[in-house]
């Protein structure tokens, strides 16, 4: 509906007309669950028996924040986050630096980059489960041909091994995304002040820091937003490729939330600790926004 | 139950399986009343073996003049799946099938069958024959108390009767089909070489054989553990999956404890002498004597069917047959999991039950009764199903075919189920199982001793049952 113009008329009536199918389905999909989620977390029952749904206040939230496990679940699933998308950010950016320049070769480099972020995660965990597999994995196989390693590493055994292969495999699978949005940004930029900076004897890494990266920063920030929204529902890949072993050591709250929600079926419980985690990232995400967004032009 | 024991029961019931199965023979489909058009099927794709139903589809519409309309789901999805149907009182689909730790939850929504069994009506289009099933099999998977679905039957081997059932205030919830359990497969071409007979011999003072006990397991694993040319004595499911609590229960009621871990009064059964031993033993196969595979702490049953069947290792334990790769040359054959004290292997059945509401109860029952009976899972045989009843192993031990390509596995198969040990049974049985396999895992890498392991575990699997409304009080 147009600024300014009267609800009331014809075509206001009109535009509200035409615009309530899509609240009604805004509605009925998204804050309507909400809403059932949060009622839901302050009741203690299960998917089966409803009828012994018995009103319980904070009881569920109170369980989530002094459960250890819980807690560890949660410092993990940051530590995923961080260290996956840290690297991703840095590599990406250089894989967007490489086949930013339009060329033939970049076109096709380009386009082979796709491929990892187009397998169907679970596919690609349960083909990563296989090359990690110390007895005829590929792996340790070309390691030791190679003479770096004397016997094979028993990737998914130990717990810093284990966050080395679901880190690497998440930097494989998702790099490219990172890399094709900053590609986009650099293709997007205009060449004037780099050629400017070029006159007055700026260095190419000097250039690169003061001109080129400033004019990318809001493609940063999308890239790094949508990444870390995306690391935060992993799911799947660790569940196959280490199950949150050894121990609990890769254990994301995630897997957590299906154990209570989609096998245990204790619908409050779930819902109080997908609220707690949906508080949590929040926070987190519009933090991010306002250090990262600073002097761009998302945040105007 | 000893294999003589096994077999008699087994002829007898057959006997009588076979009588009934022809006298049974008739066009009774047409001529009962309310007959529906369909019924619909709630099945696991591989986990219970939808091609053994897929086998039977034909007959079973022509037997019954019904269609079976059979959809099949991977395990977590099914769960999913039966869950939330149960959950929305759907009537959509007649049968449904259930493994075994969903059931605690499930009493209120699946159909009792006692008085279906009792009525002589409804049991024309089969051979019922309940002493036919596998007492340890048919109590741990369909007989619930009503109203304490966390109670084990309190006799196990009973034989198999509604009156007995009853009489006990339990009920009957479904019909057993698919039935798994631990068994130990092993190299048959490396045991009988007599190079390694006599290697073996020499070293041990004894001939070489599959292990009956834990104790000669460790000799003879010890023995094929050769890591220069890629062999080992056996590997593990000690990844922190529930896998590793089945290794772990079967070790458990091996050294003499309560294999269900958790007993029906809410006390930890897994946290005391036997368990600690057990766990100790287990994490020792991996730690001390090193006769499994690099990255067993990390396995699950696939990855233990992956490894033997690439030759890779002299024995493992698993739920299923095994078959070498191509390029593998070498036999299989199966024994008894070994025993320490006492002998419990892990085990869990798939049932057929019906849904509570159904609009075709009793034709769902009648399709359960012949989906489960004896003639009908000696179909089934031919697609691998792990059957339920005595008679079926009889068969499926003398079946020529059957030999060939399975060796001993029936007869293994059939008296592993006769002593097995099934799960406690808790509606949050998976975040119990999940905290146990934390423990395992803990145990099998070295990060934890197993009696500081287990000790950990006592205190978050109390909490969490009381968070499931279980009265633990001082267990």
């Amino acid at each position: 509906m147009p600024h300014g113009q009267n609800p009331f008329s014809s075509e206001g009536i009109l535009s509200w007309a035409l615009l309530t199918p899509a609240i009604v389905i805004l509605l009925a999909m998204t804050i309507a669950p909400s809403l059932y989620l949060l009622h839901s977390s302050f009741f203690s029952f299960t998917l089966l028996n409803p009828d012994l749904k018995r009103f319980v206040g904070l009881q569920n939230f109170l369980q989530a924040f002094l459960d250890p496990t819980v807690r560890q679940n949660i410092v993990v699933t940051l530590q995923f986050v961080v260290l996956a998308v840290t690297i991703q950010l840095f590599l990406g950016l250089a894989l967007a630096c490489a086949l930013a320049p339009q060329s033939l070769t970049n076109v096709v480099g380009s386009t082979v980059l796709l491929l990892p972020f187009a397998v169907t995660p679970v596919v690609s965990a349960l083909i990563w489960r296989q090359l990690l597999n110390p007895n005829y994995g590929w792996i340790d196989y070309y390691l030791q041909k190679l003479g770096l390693i004397e016997r094979p590493i028993e990737w998914l055994s130990t717990a810093p091994t284990a966050w080395i292969a679901i880190i690497a495999l998440d930097v494989w699978q998702w790099t490219p995304f990172i890399a094709l949005i900053l590609m986009a940004g650099l293709q997007s930029q205009p060449r004037e002040p780099l050629e400017a900076a070029a006159v007055d004897g700026a260095s190419l890494w000097q250039a690169f820091w003061h001109v080129t990266l400033p004019q990318l920063r809001p493609f940063i920030v999308i890239a790094v937003l949508l990444r870390m929204v995306e690391a935060f529902k992993t799911f799947g890949t660790i569940q196959i490729l280490t199950g949150g072993g050894p121990g609990r050591s890769t254990e994301l709250i995630n897997l957590t939330l299906y154990r209570v929600g989609l096998q245990n079926f204790q619908i409050g419980a779930a819902a109080a600790l997908g609220i707690l985690f949906l508080i949590l990232l929040s926070i987190i995400v519009s933090q991010l926004l306002r250090i990262l967004g600073k002097n761009t032009e998302l945040l105007a | 139950m000893k294999r003589r024991d096994f077999l008699k029961i087994a002829a007898a019931t057959g006997a009588t399986a076979f009588t009934s199965s022809v006298i049974s023979r008739s066009t009774w489909a047409a001529s009962a009343p309310n007959t529906p058009k369909v019924l619909n099927l709630l099945y696991a794709t591989a986990e219970a073996d939808s091609e053994a139903i897929k086998l039977i589809l034909e007959d079973f519409n022509s037997k019954l003049g019904v269609k079976l309309n059979f959809e099949t789901y991977p395990y977590s999805a099914l769960q999913q799946k039966v869950f939330a149907e149960l959950a929305a009182s759907s009537s959509f689909y007649d049968l449904l099938v259930v493994d075994t730790p969903w059931m605690p939850a499930l009493t209120g929504k699946i159909e009792p069958l006692s008085a279906y069994l009792n009525n002589s009506q409804l049991n024309n289009s089969a051979d019922l024959n309940l002493s036919d099933f596998i007492p340890a099999v048919f109590y741990d998977a369909a007989v619930y108390n009503p109203k304490q679905p966390h109670r084990h039957f309190p006799n196990a081997n009973a034989p198999v009767a509604v009156d007995i059932i009853k009489k006990e205030g339990f009920e009957i919830y479904g019909l057993p089909l698919q039935a798994n359990v631990l068994t130990l497969a092993y190299r048959k071409d490396l045991f009988d070489n007599p190079q390694e007979q006599q290697g073996f011999e020499s070293k041990y003072g004894k001939k070489l054989a599959a292990p009956a006990t834990w104790d000669d397991f460790v000799s003879v694993a010890e023995f094929f553990t050769r890591p220069e040319k890629r062999l080992y004595g056996t590997t593990l499911m000690a990844g922190s999956g529930d896998w590793a609590v089945d290794d772990f229960k079967t070790l458990l009621a091996a050294w003499g404890g309560n294999g269900h871990m958790i007993t029906d009064d809410f006390k930890m059964a897994f946290a005391n002498p036997e368990g600690v031993a057990a766990l100790s033993f287990y994490a020792d196969l991996i730690n001390k004597y090193k006769v499994t595979p690099p990255g067993v702490t990390s396995f699950s049953w696939d990855d233990v069917s992956d490894t033997f069947n690439s030759g890779l290792t002299a024995m493992a334990m698993n739920y299923h047959d095994m078959k070498l790769n191509q390029g593998v040359q070498g036999e299989v054959a199966y024994a008894l999991v070994p025993k320490k004290v006492a002998a419990g292997p892990h085990f869990g059945t798939w049932i057929l039950s019906v849904n509570k509401f159904s609009k075709n109860k009793e034709w769902a029952y009648r399709a359960v009764a012949w989906l489960t009976s004896a003639e009908t899972q000696t179909r089934m045989l031919q697609k691998q199903l792990h059957p339920s009843r005595f008679s079926v192993y009889q068969k499926a031990v003398t079946d020529p075919q059957l030999q060939k390509d399975f060796a001993n596995f029936y007869d293994v198969l059939g008296r592993s189920l006769a002593q097995g040990v099934g799960r406690p049974r808790l509606t949050n049985y998976s975040d119990v199982s999940k905290v146990i396999a934390v423990a395992v895992n803990n145990a099998a890498t070295g990060s934890q001793q197993p009696q500081t392991a287990l000790s950990a575990a006592v205190p978050q699997i109390k909490e969490m049952l009381s968070q499931a409304g279980y009265s633990v009080g001082n267990a």
